[in-house]
């Protein structure tokens, strides 16, 4: 066994209630990666999450989508209807042995249940209560719908994304989710730090707009103000460094950004020595990206004419060598493939009993004493009902059994 | 009330770094009441600090003045250390003994090459947070490899997976990865808190801003890894929902986004749109045709939003019960949307220049302990004196001994 499986892990002891949809299972699984006793309570019979396509093998089954599959690594998992009588009682029972509860639900959906933030705190004074909602607990588009999409829209990432000539576009996957559960871990984290001082927990309101917003905010409202100019998208390159943008080699793309001064000077001297462009050396075009801001269309001329004449691992490994920042416009293939993170162990098999195994993405950072660790795959619907209901909360088995039948677990 | 005490009152962090990835987990940390202080050095300025006012061009380079630097920086403390100093290597020791968290982001292997690797800083102060930020990680073929944020989002295959089907490369603006692996980054560090706080025992993380970006797609990595499938890009389309778009609205550069996903709301929605008639029209009655026939119903839909504002598209649905919003820019978002206004979302920041400045908040969302930003606009050394005499406790001798070695840098402002 690797060091990672057998290891000291930082959030050992935690355990947290996730009631979360596709907006919050990252966050759960941030925490579930470092250690935490991560249990997700499913509606009985799974939650919608398991049917997220696309399905491993193209085979639909709530165990084998693969969103699903990647974002509840390490977690527990159980069925509760927390809407009823009996499941509350459980439920209730578990907040009191919890550090942190995560929820996605409406704003106001617990409280209507006897399970809000008030009610929790009674039972539990330490326990932080995460929400993730679209838009916050308060405010006039509380009770409004948002998707992905939306969220990308109000959030202002779309604008700011893609050609100038197309119509604003969304970044692959669920970029305003994830950011929304990022920011609920960053700030749990934080709740709990805090709780673990002064003895008291406290609701953390986490919106999918705020968040998307805050990621962009380079953007933002800071620039605006400053240069009256409202950023858009504008294709590849990024306004102020210049030259910057994804230039074509013999077998695809790479991307390129210079901002400093001297790697503009290593790049003038690469296309001069394979090009034999002159021009490209005028002692005009040195100096920070703002002097080359008139003549970004000719430099980047310039640049094609260099990359097109070699592979994007020649531009790459060269480019480098040279100290210019170019990265290779990679395929989800060529990731999978990629030599670095091959060499760094990145990708992590995990092993689904009875059915097979493959590689996940692996940790987003190195932790020397904790690993990360994905200690299981995402659990099947109820898997745990026996061991949390009956072993841990000592339910007993006649018991568990006529909450099954009335739809409980 | 009494004010409740901020979150991480009792943390003090310090920085060795430039740029954007590096120093937001510290301006967040600030933000909930950890005290931060960044070393920096005049010789080698924060790409950041080098900016010319576009109001004021003839004012030149002006570094207290940057939006950028407000953004990732307000509410911290700035010492000034010339680092190649060996005197000033032994102050960053003293200040980091003083210290729980130390983050770092400066090219590979400069720290250990300044005597202040994670090993030596161990022995300053065993139960040190240390983490280091790269593009690439801190071991590996590549580690030495230079990238800025936007490298990133094209070595990580975000910009490939994203986009329109047609676009061989998508990118932000906005550097992604940069803010995404500042949250990860924050994220890593109050794990390792959590686990010294249990244990005593401190450590070392690097995170990869590659590898936590791989991390934010990693469902759609999970389709090449377990399939053995390149990832279609589905530009604003959804295997899920149809409608499911950005369209078009009356004025220049003006969308909105919507996506239906239930019957009922495909039902409303043709309510909304004048057009029952699609309710039955067999090209668009269920959801699997409405995907085979995905084109031209964005097409009629686009017919009907043109005519119309972004803002009336997007409330007349909302009012039926279907996600709609307007594809917004940042004036937008300052000025028009009153969901961010009503949650103040946006922040009044004390500016030692500028007197105020507007900057995005930090939506932490932390009820009981809100936290705030504090002052920005700092110069280079601001903080000198309160760090090295106050905190450290340095006499003035010693101070003095340090300038005139070229150890502390002194403050252009004072």
């Amino acid at each position: 066994m690797s060091d990672a499986a057998t290891g000291a892990r930082a959030l050992s002891g935690r355990r947290v209630l996730e009631l979360a949809d596709e907006r919050g299972v990252y966050c759960g699984k941030l925490l579930a990666d470092m250690g935490a006793d991560v249990i997700k309570i499913e509606k009985p019979g799974g939650d919608a999450t398991r049917n997220i396509a696309p399905f491993w093998e193209d085979r639909p089954h709530p165990d084998r989508s693969l969103f699903f599959l990647y974002t509840n690594t390490s977690k527990r998992g159980v069925t509760l209807d927390i809407t009823s009588v009996e499941g509350k009682g459980l439920f209730r029972r578990l907040a009191e042995t919890a550090d942190m509860v995560l929820e996605t639900f409406p704003p106001g959906f617990l409280e209507d249940l006897g399970l809000g933030y008030r009610d929790l705190h009674e039972l539990n004074s330490r326990l932080v209560l995460s929400s993730i909602t679209d838009f916050g607990q308060t405010g006039p588009y509380r009770s409004f719908k948002s998707s992905e999409i939306v969220a990308a829209a109000l959030g202002g990432s779309m604008y700011v994304t893609g050609e100038g000539e197309d119509p604003p576009v969304k970044l692959a996957g669920s970029q305003a989710h994830m950011m929304a559960s990022t920011y609920a871990a960053v700030s749990s984290m934080i709740a709990l730090y805090s709780s673990s001082i002064s003895g008291k927990g406290q609701h953390v309101d986490i919106s999918v707009e705020e968040a998307t917003v805050s990621v962009s905010h380079i953007c933002g409202v800071g620039k605006w103000l400053d240069d009256g100019i409202i950023p858009r998208r504008r294709g590849t390159g990024l306004f102020a460094s210049v030259p910057s943008g994804a230039y074509p080699c013999s077998d695809g793309m790479v991307y390129l950004m210079i901002n400093r001064p001297l790697h503009w000077q290593a790049l003038a001297r690469w296309i001069n020595e394979v090009t034999g462009n002159q021009e490209v050396l005028d002692p005009m075009f040195e100096g920070p990206s703002s002097t080359r801001q008139p003549y970004r269309d000719l430099l980047d001329l310039f640049i094609s004419e260099l990359t097109s004449r070699f592979t994007v691992d020649e531009i790459y490994h060269e480019g480098q060598r040279r100290h210019i920042a170019f990265t290779p416009v990679n395929s989800a293939a060529a990731v999978a493939r990629d030599a670095h993170l091959v060499a760094r162990d990145y990708f992590v098999e995990v092993e689904h009993p009875g059915t097979g195994r493959f590689e996940y993405p692996g940790a987003p950072y190195r932790h020397s004493a904790t690993p990360w660790h994905i200690a299981r795959p995402a659990p099947g619907v109820g898997e745990h009902n026996e061991e949390l209901y009956g072993v841990e909360l000592g339910v007993p088995a006649e018991q568990l059994r006529s909450l099954e039948e009335a739809g409980v677990i | 009330m009494a004010a409740e005490r901020q979150a991480l009152a009792n943390l003090r962090v310090v920085e060795f770094a430039a740029a954007l990835a590096g120093p937001w987990i510290g301006r967040i940390m600030a933000c909930c009441g950890a005290e931060v202080i960044r070393v920096e050095s005049k010789k080698r300025p924060d790409v950041v600090r080098g900016y010319v006012p576009p109001w004021a061009p003839e004012m030149g380079v002006q570094p207290q003045l940057s939006p950028w630097f407000t953004d990732w920086n307000a509410g911290k403390r700035f010492v000034a250390l010339d680092l190649t100093r060996p005197e000033a290597v032994e102050i960053a020791r003293r200040l980091v003994a003083a210290c729980d968290v130390v983050i770092e982001n400066y090219s590979a292997g400069v720290m250990d090459k300044l005597g202040l690797g994670y090993s030596e800083l161990r022995g300053v102060k065993p139960d040190i947070v240390m983490i280091s930020t790269s593009g690439y990680g801190d071991r590996g073929p590549h580690h030495r490899y230079i990238t800025w944020g936007p490298n990133i989002e094209a070595l990580s295959g975000l910009s490939k997976l994203s986009g329109f089907p047609e676009r061989e490369c998508t990118m932000t603006q906005y550097a992604y990865p940069d803010t995404l692996s500042a949250l990860h980054g924050l994220f890593a560090v109050m794990c390792a808190l959590d686990h010294r706080s249990r244990t005593g025992e401190g450590q070392h993380i690097s995170l990869s801003q590659t590898e936590a970006t791989i991390a934010v797609i990693g469902d759609v990595m999970m389709e090449y890894l377990a399939n053995g499938r390149e990832p279609k890009s589905l530009g604003n389309r959804s295997l899920h929902a149809a409608p499911h778009g950005c369209y078009r609205c009356r004025g220049g550069d003006r969308w909105c986004a919507i996506a239906v996903f239930s019957d009922t709301e495909w039902e409303s929605f043709c309510d909304v749109l004048g057009h029952r008639e699609w309710r039955t029209d067999p090209r668009f009655s269920t959801l699997s045709s409405r995907l085979e026939n995905v084109e031209v119903l964005d097409e009629l839909i686009g017919r009907w939003t043109v005519g119309r504002t972004d803002s009336e598209v997007m409330f007349a649905l909302q009012e039926a019960g279907i996600a709609a919003g307007v594809v917004q820019n940042t004036e937008d978002q300052l000025h028009r949307d009153r969901q961010l206004a009503e949650r103040r979302f946006f922040e009044e920041v004390p500016h030692l220049k500028k007197g105020t400045v507007i900057a995005a908040g930090i939506p932490l969302g932390l009820t009981a302990t809100p936290g705030r930003s504090g002052c920005a606009g700092a110069a280079v050394g601001q903080d000198n004196e309160y760090v090295f005499s106050e905190l450290l406790g340095m006499a003035p001798e010693e101070i003095r001994r340090a300038i005139d070695v070229g150890a502390i840098e002194n403050s252009d402002d004072r």
